[in-house]
């Protein structure tokens, strides 16, 4: 049996987190080999290890037996690995030729050859059965298309291994029938392939081997054929789900936000509805539409057509201002790009969207938000020397609770959460989980988006899951079943 | 801890601490230097450029670059011209005229930037030559006058010892001053400088803001110009452009950040003043205005390097700071 590639005791770790922990298996030659796993358990920062992007903290990696302590982008390509991200590397103004060839030279030192380049792009497609206009400009062609550019790319390098990260999940499904032909024909020219994706009857179709990830830890490599998607799943997701949240004690009340048939910002038919005091979870993979209803909820982005009603009232928000002035706000999952102004003080941020509401004439009451700010401050238990520290110079659950406080001073009360504790430390989470419980019960009613099932189920009262956009089914508490939920996100619905 | 304090003081106060010892260089080169009369007479003479920079103080602060305002005052020039001398319109309606022309300009900016979704620098580079021309082909290049008595009063006058200019700029300095940090719309000038995206998503309506901004920088560069006008005593095409480096640079100068959300009102004064004295010692050593042009450009850049090397600087400074807590 032959190796691509070796991995041996790789640990990894970022501040607060362990991404990988001596993680260990190898990749046959020749094999399509797919890594799967819930989000953040660890699979982009390995896949990164391999291409060179992230410096291992130890471990070895052994390309065709040979060990490397670390890789770096160049070595990696010369070694043949080749990467294709979600986000492809292409320059859309340029043509397919000159994309293909881009930084790889063919010919003299100034002038390229273009007809080797021709010649030899030609050849690769042929083997690869992939028909593509070489001077067609990239920006003309489809998703798909452009996947296959990023594929032809990589062979004219020689490329021996080739890592596609999510390479479906844009991709119509018959695109996907196309992409798995070029991936058959990829195997028989025997270029190993590392396939990453969620959706589960692919990872049937196409692998010969899977292995997986969870929070960081190598569970299991082996054949496909030893697996059926019921064990899978249950690899992926684990232990059973631990006691660590917070217990409310918060009466449901009567309707407060009701949403009819929505669409817009890429969803499709959303329905449901939230009451006071509940906390309502929203799951569902990388790119199912989660932080995009968000984002239409909020007025950031104008919804299509269905209805939005808050406390019974049918609303129309042309801007998040609107949304604000109804009782609506949003902690965004970007804390530093969308949340916080960090070069501000607490102060100054935590009273920012209550100026306004609590101004005299058009003047800030400056005692009064004094007096606000301590009070939040106290109440959210934001840990700093004092009120006029930087938010950029808080840690990340400060920073959180610092825009926490900046929501709910506006006299929100219907908070929408988007991953609440993406980058927070263990520790921390627990203070938030406290902190959201604790609004709940003074009838703030919560939309909690979030990509840790565990999270999800100890803190909602029911389990909204989308998936690529649509609604795929609402689960109600006595029906959590991390499992059950997995599968709906990846869009399997069956019972 | 006291050491922190003492530094905190010099960080804030930074402009008028150069000012200070630009002051005190030039005092020795020329001994009438802190004459009161010297002193009058510098402010007199900057009053205008200080009343547009507060305007485009504004649309720094919001994180902006308005690449327009001399051109903008060249056209609000010559149409007060245009109109006193074809129709000896009074002054009274000159002045309204003017500011309005002046709100008008700056906003066709800002609703471009916004309907266009590019940054006002990229719309001003487009409209100042629009500008320009529509200046120069109204004009026929001539110079225009016919202004009274009350309108030269305007630049010209006293009132008791202090002029009437230096008197009314103090004024829009003070008010303007309370305006950006007492009031909410003031805070949300500096939230979009901050972060506009947060700004934003906090429910402050962007759009909004930036036409306060427009119609402010407008205004202020309105009464700039009629100050200006005022002065010189005679309308004219060419006066105006080349006002935008002075005020860009003293604004640069007093504190804002090229990125916006940072600095103050009174520092932007003090900035200005910086540029005046320099260009009143490099008269009084005999300088050519070309070469005076070399040492404003370079004294710009010298601004810009300052502040992103503050910028950086922080940055190093904060990280050392969590590794701390960690």
């Amino acid at each position: 049996m032959d190796n691509a590639i070796r991995l041996d005791s790789i640990v990894k770790i970022y501040p607060g987190v362990k991404a990988l922990d001596g993680v260990s298996f190898s990749i046959e030659k020749g094999h399509v080999h797919s890594l799967v796993g819930e989000n953040g358990a660890g699979k982009s920062t390995l896949i990164k290890v391999i291409s060179g992007a992230v410096v291992p903290d130890s471990g070895t990696i052994y390309v065709d037996e040979k060990s490397y302590s670390r890789m770096n982008p160049a070595l990696s390509g010369e070694l043949g690995i080749g990467v294709i991200y979600q986000e492809y590397n292409l320059v859309p103004s340029l043509s397919v030729l000159e994309n293909v060839f881009l930084g790889y030279r063919v010919g003299g030192k100034f002038f390229p050859d273009t007809k080797k380049m021709r010649e030899r792009l030609n050849e690769v497609m042929d083997r690869l059965d992939i028909r593509l206009d070489p001077d067609a400009m990239v920006s003309t062609l489809s998703v798909a298309e452009q996947q296959f550019v990023e594929i032809t790319k990589s062979l004219v390098r020689n490329v021996k291994v080739l890592i596609m990260d999510e390479p479906s999940a844009t991709l119509s499904n018959k695109d996907v029938d196309k992409l798995f032909d070029v991936i058959t024909h990829l195997k028989e020219e025997g270029v190993t392939v590392i396939y990453i994706s969620h959706r589960m009857e692919e990872i049937f179709r196409i692998s010969d081997d899977v292995t997986v990830m969870r929070d960081g830890k190598h569970i299991f490599t082996g054949p496909i054929s030893e697996v059926d998607t019921h064990s899978l799943i249950t690899m992926m997701v684990g232990r059973e789900i631990s006691e660590t949240y917070p217990e409310r004690h918060s009466p449901i009340g009567e309707a407060v936000l009701e949403v009819e048939h929505l669409y817009g910002n890429g969803d499709r038919d959303i329905s449901f509805v939230l009451h006071k005091g509940e906390i309502l979870g929203l799951a569902g993979l990388v790119g199912a539409g989660r932080t995009e209803l968000a984002k239409v909820l909020y007025g950031a982005v104008p919804k299509e057509k269905g209805i939005i009603r808050v406390k019974g009232k049918e609303v129309t928000f042309r801007n998040p201002e609107d949304a604000v002035a109804c009782g609506i706000g949003l902690i965004p999952e970007d804390r530093k790009g969308e949340g916080a102004f960090l070069n501000y003080s607490i102060l100054w941020n935590s009273v920012i969207m209550a100026l306004k509401k609590d101004a005299r004439g058009i003047f800030v009451d400056d005692k009064k938000m004094e007096k606000k700010a301590e009070e939040l401050s106290k109440t959210f238990q934001i840990k700093a020397p004092s009120l006029e520290q930087l938010v950029r110079n808080l840690s990340g659950g400060n920073q959180q609770k610092t825009v926490l406080a900046k929501t709910f001073a506006a006299d929100t009360d219907i908070l929408i959460f988007d991953e609440p504790t993406r980058g927070i430390d263990i520790g921390v989470k627990h203070d938030i989980y406290k902190l959201m419980n604790e609004i709940a019960e003074r009838g703030v009613s919560i939309i909690m988006i979030s990509s840790e099932m565990e999270e999800l189920i100890g803190m909602s009262d029911r389990i909204l899951v989308l998936h690529e956009g649509d609604m795929m089914g609402e689960v109600p508490k006595e029906r959590f079943d991390s499992r059950y939920i997995l599968k709906l996100a990846s869009g399997i619905k069956e019972e | 801890m006291k050491n922190m304090n003492i530094q905190k003081i010099v960080r804030n106060n930074m402009p008028w601490l150069i000012l200070l010892a630009v002051s005190i260089i030039f005092s020795f080169i020329s001994p009438n230097f802190f004459s009161i009369a010297n002193v009058i007479n510098i402010l007199n003479q900057n009053a205008y450029i200080i009343t547009c920079a507060i305007g485009i103080t504004l649309v720094m602060m919001a994180g902006q670059i308005d690449l327009s305002v001399g051109y903008q005052m060249s056209l609000i020039g010559v149409t007060m011209g245009l109109l006193v001398q074809k129709l000896g319109m009074p002054t009274p309606w000159l002045i309204l005229i003017a500011i309005a022309e002046g709100i008008i300009l700056s906003e066709i900016n800002t609703f471009l930037a916004l309907k266009l979704k590019i940054t006002l620098l990229m719309v001003t580079v487009g409209t100042m030559t629009v500008y320009n021309g529509i200046s120069f082909t109204i004009s026929e290049s001539k110079n225009l006058s016919g202004f009274d008595a009350m309108f030269k009063f305007i630049a010209k006058g006293y009132v008791g010892p202090i002029p009437f200019a230096v008197l009314i700029t103090f004024l829009f300095v003070v008010i303007m001053s309370i305006f950006l940090n007492k009031t909410y719309y003031g805070r949300y000038i500096y939230a979009l400088g901050g972060n506009e995206e947060a700004a934003r998503l906090s429910g402050i309506n962007v759009t909004k803001t930036k036409l306060m901004i427009g119609f402010f920088e407008g205004l202020f560069v309105a009464l700039g110009t009629i100050m200006l006008i005022s002065r010189v005593g005679t309308a004219h095409s060419g006066t105006g452009p080349g006002t935008e480096f002075t005020v860009i640079t003293g604004i640069l100068l007093g504190g804002v950040s090229i990125r916006g959300g940072e600095g103050k009102l009174s520092g932007v004064v003090a900035g200005i003043l910086i540029m005046a004295i320099l260009a009143n010692g490099m008269q009084l050593a005999g300088w050519g205005t070309y070469v005076q042009f070399i040492a404003k450009g370079i004294i710009m850049l010298a601004a810009i390097g300052f502040d992103v090397y503050q910028m950086t600087h922080r940055k190093i400074v904060v990280d050392k700071t969590t590794e701390e807590k960690n």
